[in-house]
């Protein structure tokens, strides 16, 4: 390394440090903190704080309450994620295909996007409600008891998810769609494709890159999952919808059990790290991260 | 260029600095003697047509000259405010004076440290005017920690134009209310009408309706000794109950996803028999547009075979002091005006608060207005509250996915009762 070079990587480096600084202080030291409460037993309400090594964690093992959550976060996490980027390449190929219209129909994509979560869970309220609700109108005699049957409960949730997040992923597939030049169609139109090899051939693996960061975005987001079921069902029927996250809330701020809460907030933080590591290997496999 | 290299950090970081030592300053307390005291006082929104509140605040400013108050919202759902208060009393300063605290929370604040002790700042007569119900829980370790503010039980309400037409009185027990359901919906052949309406939803709610329907089985949640389901025969039966009144049709399925307002909508749309709610219901039944208006009527919850009688929950609000307030005296003023008989009365009649003082349900002026407060004080007197303990919400928390499992047939009494005891012996080995 010639000494310039060096000088340049120094600065770089302190160029860095108010940014790492900031990190720092905002993750990694709230994450170790969160990490040394786990190995407690503290309930500050009872003035208990004592180093319990890992007994939050062998309780966990054996808490039924946990893996039903974790089965939960994963089955929510696998089925909303994959029907949203199925549904959002569908909607993008849609999108640009449509002649007229597609900024009306851009901003009502943006609309069920933007709405906050609260607001879709209250919607969606209304629209499971066993009498008055529109879903079940629709549906005609069959009244369904969505958020009260343990078998209907979760897949409402997952609904109201994609119904939320598919624009989100057809709007990141549309805006590559855009990129891709026309020239590449004609020239496959010249040598004779028809439709869907062109689709084979030339759009889905021009999409590929930006479907595996929408996974990813999808992914982590969804392995968080809280909002909808802590509005719509609490985590019932029988915590069919309690996830991970809704059981760790329950602990830390319901019941004031901040290393056992903890502890789950632990796991919560593993699942997300290790889903990451393995996407963002896959990525880099792809030329796509450092 | 290089030399800038190391300034650029500084002086993105020097803004920062700056900044954090200025909220160290700001953190520093410094009170000045001279200026009028400003009391902080954290309340939910209340909501209906008129809010009582400002107007009570101002007049308590006339009566207290020097005394400001600052009124400050909190979030809109209970959950959330428990959890803005725990954040906010567990660590940093003072932010507030004087709270609102939902009833179940007041021993929790309370052997947290986080309550100002009212012992000896409230002259002894003073709690005698408000129900039992509302002074037990405001009440830990044999000292006072809040003032009892609104109060709230749960009643049955019953088609009165139904009931009437087939001759039939409200239920005193259970059975006699599933079959007066069963009579009522043979005769009226109409599928959209449900028979009894409660709340099932994995929440607070549910663990209220699984209270009542111990005590009305002359059993409890919690035994002398501390002990979960002292009786669990009698619990098993309670919730087998329960969930035969899905079963059979007696309740609609959708009882294990409704909460207060699901459940109060459909008897209000004229599509239910029976209801269990809380008294705000019967205002909104009363309401002009109101499909069941004039046909509702009030009446105590029933009984199970081995209950002597069914008793309503309490639930409701409480005013608290902070501990580190530096303005106890006025706090405690504060306190006592928004809980004196005045204030209670103004709240009563405005938005329909009930109020926690006995006497304002024969006050002539409010059963003007609201007719049913006599019969819904009586049943008030009767009530019970929920178990008076810092660590209720640990138990309902325990027992919410318990509970609700065996109403979707999830998990039968008996394992849902061994799952739930299992739990909390784990979650309490510390703490008592």
């Amino acid at each position: 390394m010639t000494p310039r070079r060096r000088a340049d990587r120094r600065a770089g480096l302190l160029f860095l440090t108010p940014a790492l600084l900031a990190l720092a202080l905002l993750t990694v030291y709230p994450s170790v903190w969160v990490l040394w409460l786990s190995l407690e037993r503290r309930i500050p309400v009872f003035g208990v704080a004592r180093f319990v090594g890992f007994s939050n964690y062998e309780f966990l093992a054996g808490d039924p309450r946990l893996w039903n959550a974790a089965r939960v976060t994963l089955a929510f996490t696998g089925a909303s994620v994959a029907l949203e980027l199925l549904l959002g390449v569908l909607v993008a190929l849609a999108l640009s295909e449509q002649r007229r219209g597609r900024r009306t129909a851009l901003a009502l994509l943006l609309l069920a996007w933007a709405l906050p979560s609260v607001v879709t869970a209250k919607l969606f309220e209304w629209l499971y409600h066993p009498s008055a609700g529109l879903v079940n109108f629709l549906l005609g005699e069959r009244s369904l008891n969505w958020l009260g049957d343990p078998h209907l409960a979760l897949p409402g949730l997952i609904l109201a998810d994609v119904w939320r997040t598919t624009p989100f992923v057809a709007l990141l597939c549309y805006a590559r769609l855009l990129t891709i030049p026309a020239a590449l169609y004609e020239a496959a139109q010249v040598d004779g494709a028809g439709r869907l090899a062109m689709l084979g051939r030339i759009t889905f693996p021009l999409l590929r890159r930006v479907l595996l960061i929408a996974l990813l975005f999808r992914t982590l987001d969804a392995l968080r999952a809280f909002d909808l079921m802590f509005v719509l069902t609490g985590g019932g029927p029988a915590s069919t919808t309690e996830t991970l996250t809704v059981y760790a809330y329950r602990s830390l701020f319901q019941t004031l059990q901040l290393g056992f809460g903890s502890a789950i907030g632990v796991i919560v933080f593993a699942l997300v790290m290790a889903t990451a590591w393995i996407y963002l290997r896959v990525l880099r496999r792809e030329g796509m991260a450092a | 260029m290089r030399h800038l290299s190391l300034a650029a950090p500084l002086i993105v970081s020097a803004p920062l600095l700056l900044s954090a030592l200025l909220l160290l300053a700001a953190c520093e307390p410094a009170p000045p003697r001279s200026e009028p005291v400003t009391l902080v006082f954290k309340h939910a929104r209340i909501l209906g047509p008129s809010d009582p509140l400002p107007g009570l605040v101002r007049e308590f400013e006339a009566r207290h000259p020097g005394v400001r108050v600052k009124s400050e919202s909190l979030p809109w759902n209970t959950d959330e405010q428990h959890q803005f208060y725990v954040i906010n009393l567990e660590g940093g300063s003072p932010a507030f004076d004087v709270m609102m605290l939902d009833v179940i929370w007041v021993p929790e604040f309370a052997q947290a440290r986080w309550l100002l002790d009212l012992t000896e700042l409230l002259p002894r007569a003073e709690l005698a005017a408000h129900f039992p119900a509302a002074v037990e829980p405001a009440t830990w370790g044999g000292r006072v920690w809040a003032m009892p503010w609104i109060m709230n039980v749960g009643l049955l309400y019953y088609r009165a134009d139904l009931l009437a037409r087939y001759g039939l009185r409200p239920p005193e027990t259970y059975e006699a209310l599933v079959a007066q359901v069963k009579r009522i919906q043979a005769a009226e052949g109409d599928a959209r009408l449900d028979g009894f309406l409660w709340q099932g939803k994995q929440y607070e709610g549910l663990i209220v309706n699984l209270l009542e329907g111990l005590w009305a089985n002359g059993t409890r949640l919690l035994g002398e000794d501390g002990r979960l389901f002292p009786d669990p025969a009698r619990a098993e039966e309670v919730l087998g109950f329960l969930r035969r009144l899905i079963d059979t049709g007696v309740s609609p399925p959708w009882v294990t996803a409704a909460d207060e307002e699901l459940s109060r909508r459909a008897f209000g749309d004229g599509r239910a028999i029976f209801l269990r709610n809380w008294p705000y219901a019967m205002d909104l039944f009363e309401l002009p547009e109101s499909r069941v208006r004039g046909k509702v009527g009030i009446a105590p919850l029933p009984r199970h075979a081995h209950g002597a009688r069914g008793s309503g929950a309490t639930g409701g609000a409480h005013l608290g002091v902070d501990r580190r307030t530096r303005h106890p005296e006025a706090a405690v003023a504060l306190v006592r005006f928004l809980a004196g008989a005045a204030a209670q009365k103004t709240m009563a009649a405005g938005v329909a608060l009930n109020p926690t003082r006995t006497a304002l349900y024969r006050d002539a002026d409010l059963v003007r207005s609201h007719p049913s407060l006599p019969l819904i004080g009586a049943l008030t007197a009767a009530a019970r509250p929920r178990p008076v303990t810092p660590y209720y919400l640990m138990l309902s928390s325990t027992l919410q996915p318990e509970v609700s499992a065996v109403l979707v047939k999830v998990k039968t009494p008996a394992e849902a009762i061994a799952q739930a005891r299992r739990t909390v012996g784990y979650m309490l080995r510390d703490v008592r």
